[in-house]
């Protein structure tokens, strides 16, 4: 996770670097320790110092780091050319070592030539089972190929041994809302709120999937999590406020005639009525009808 | 103090100096060493998985509250049942998981070279110092120190008139020997420096035992009462909302 003095830090950094103010290094080095994805950036830096001979030598072993960030960079910008170049570099530098070979694999995988990569990773698997990116490369590379299947049960099978691994989940949470297993996907929510429970967005998302579920008792819980999402929010997620509204409508609808419990919970949605009508006429004035309509219509059923 | 010694520059020169530089020398030669022997392990699934099961309970065990009783309910019985609970470990295993590690060759080995390549060159280097250089007054420190300090500064001189803040030059060994880690972290990165008290109490901390962890989180995971807190959420976003609203 990217703690906000880090988040500063690598603001005032890029904004350093786009204006050519020096720092490129740094700039590098934060972004691989906190993994984030600025492929574009990383490749356009990285790629400046990698040409300037006197500025690679001055990195000492360091320059090798450099290699490697800029090719898997390159790859996911699709210069495979640039990813190419880095990689035999590489290979020259260290001929036998593994990490390579993941590389080369990668760029098999980005060439789109799917059953070499998968057998270059197969053969990197043999050699360490425990390879964390390999497996996440295998559940991608099947996820690309639309083999949704495959690559859940590539991802279960991770998770078997690697249950902490947050991410995983939420891809698996995310694959099994894209083929509708809603209650898979369910399962994979709670283990994300587990996990980290102050992410406003896994509350929305288990209540989404609960309230796509249906029933009665499906609601009403899918209903509890938008409320928290909206007090984890501070009520700024419009989503969460509707999704407050859609619940009580189905809830009134599901228990025509014995709804008693219910009555005390009508002011939280009158309470997010008003919020809607409120932000809406705020923020986007011309669409204040059509949200009068969609109450309107909730209300009705 | 009339009767202060007076310390011979030729001690300086030929006792405190070399000591100090050999002791450096041989903690970098060490740390090329032992980077040359330390073998890339790849660790067992096993392990692995235990702590992440661990990890994992812990986190049902902090966040039970947040989730169904449903939920909560099934996963407590997929961690801690009976028959093959993730977290239940069988009673055999339980008992001998300490013989298994020692009868693991690759570990045994592995605790072999860091163990080589910490207690031979202290050794040698500690048999070296007292062969040339026992005996010694090597040094004398700036401030008065009280009697308790005099196994600590004075080992291997038997006297007690000299002045505790008097250093020997076997104390002085051991100074440089566990002193050095700033230095070292100076000269070869902040990570590299070869630590030797914190190695030492590795060893004494040697022997972690997965199925020990697993079993307190089992017992831990037992304790806990499911209480959903979701409900009250409702009225803290009602409190949200019209907070927003007014």
């Amino acid at each position: 996770m990217v703690s906000k003095t880090e988040e500063e830090q690598i603001k005032n950094l890029e904004s350093q670097v786009d204006n050519g103010g020096g720092g490129v290094w740094e700039y590098l080095c934060l972004v691989r320790k906190l993994k984030l994805r600025r492929s574009h950036k990383v490749l356009k830096h990285g790629l400046h110092i990698l040409n300037n001979s006197k500025a690679r030598s001055a990195l000492g072993p360091e320059e090798w780091t450099l290699y490697e960030q800029v090719a898997v960079a390159a790859m996911d910008c699709n210069s495979l050319d640039v990813a190419k170049d880095c990689i035999k570099v590489l290979q020259k530098k260290f001929p036998q070592s593994r990490r390579v070979e993941r590389l080369q694999a990668m760029l098999l995988e980005a060439k789109g030539l799917w059953t070499e990569a998968d057998k270059a990773y197969a053969s990197l698997l043999e050699e360490n089972t425990l390879d964390q990116v390999v497996h996440k490369r295998r559940a991608a590379m099947a996820k690309a190929q639309g083999n949704m299947s495959l690559a859940i049960e590539i991802i279960t099978k991770y998770l078997e041994v690697f249950m902490a691994d947050h991410e995983a989940w939420r891809e698996l949470a995310e694959i099994y809302v894209s083929l509708q297993m809603y209650k898979q996907a369910a399962f994979c929510y709670e283990e994300l709120i587990l996990s980290q429970p102050t992410i406003p967005l896994y509350h929305l998302a288990y209540a989404d999937v609960l309230y796509t579920l249906g029933g009665l008792e499906n609601i009403q819980t899918a209903k509890k999590y938008y409320a928290s999402t909206i007090d984890l929010t501070g009520g700024k997620n419009i989503k969460a406020i509707f999704g407050i509204c859609l619940c009580t409508s189905a809830i009134g609808h599901l228990s025509k005639g014995r709804n008693k419990e219910d009555k005390e919970n009508s002011e939280l949605q009158s309470l997010s009525v008003v919020a809607l009508e409120k932000e809406y006429k705020q923020k986007a004035p011309n669409k204040t009808a059509l949200l009068n309509a969609a109450l309107r219509n909730l209300r009705l059923n | 103090m009339g009767d202060d010694l007076v310390l011979d520059t030729a001690i300086r020169d030929w006792v405190l100096i070399p000591l100090s530089v050999v002791m450096v020398l041989i903690g970098v030669l060490r740390y090329f060493v032992s980077k040359l022997m330390r073998s890339s392990q790849t660790p067992d699934a096993k392990i692995v998985k235990e702590g992440q099961i661990v990890i994992r309970a812990k986190n049902l065990r902090a966040g039970a509250n947040l989730i169904p009783a449903k939920a909560f309910r099934a996963r407590k019985s997929y961690y801690s049942n009976e028959d093959n609970g993730l977290l239940h470990v069988p009673k055999d295993q339980a008992q001998n998981a300490q013989a298994q590690m020692f009868s693991d060759p690759n570990m045994a080995m592995d605790m072999m070279k860091k163990n080589l390549s910490m207690i031979i060159p202290q050794t040698l280097t500690f048999a070296w110092v007292n062969f040339f250089f026992s005996g010694f007054v090597a040094a004398k420190i700036p401030f008065p120190l009280t009697q308790r300090f005099r196994s600590m500064l004075q080992n291997g001189i038997d006297l007690s008139t000299v002045d505790v803040s008097y250093v020997s030059s076997r104390s002085w060994y051991f100074l440089n020997l566990f002193g050095l880690r700033g230095l070292f972290s100076l000269i070869l990165g902040e990570e590299n420096a070869t630590d030797d008290t914190q190695r030492m109490m590795q060893m004494g901390g040697f022997g972690f035992d997965a199925s020990k962890s697993l079993g307190a989180e089992k017992d831990n995971l037992d304790l806990v009462q499911h209480d959903w807190v979701m409900p009250k959420f409702e009225q803290r976003a009602e409190a949200v909302l019209r907070k927003l609203v007014s």
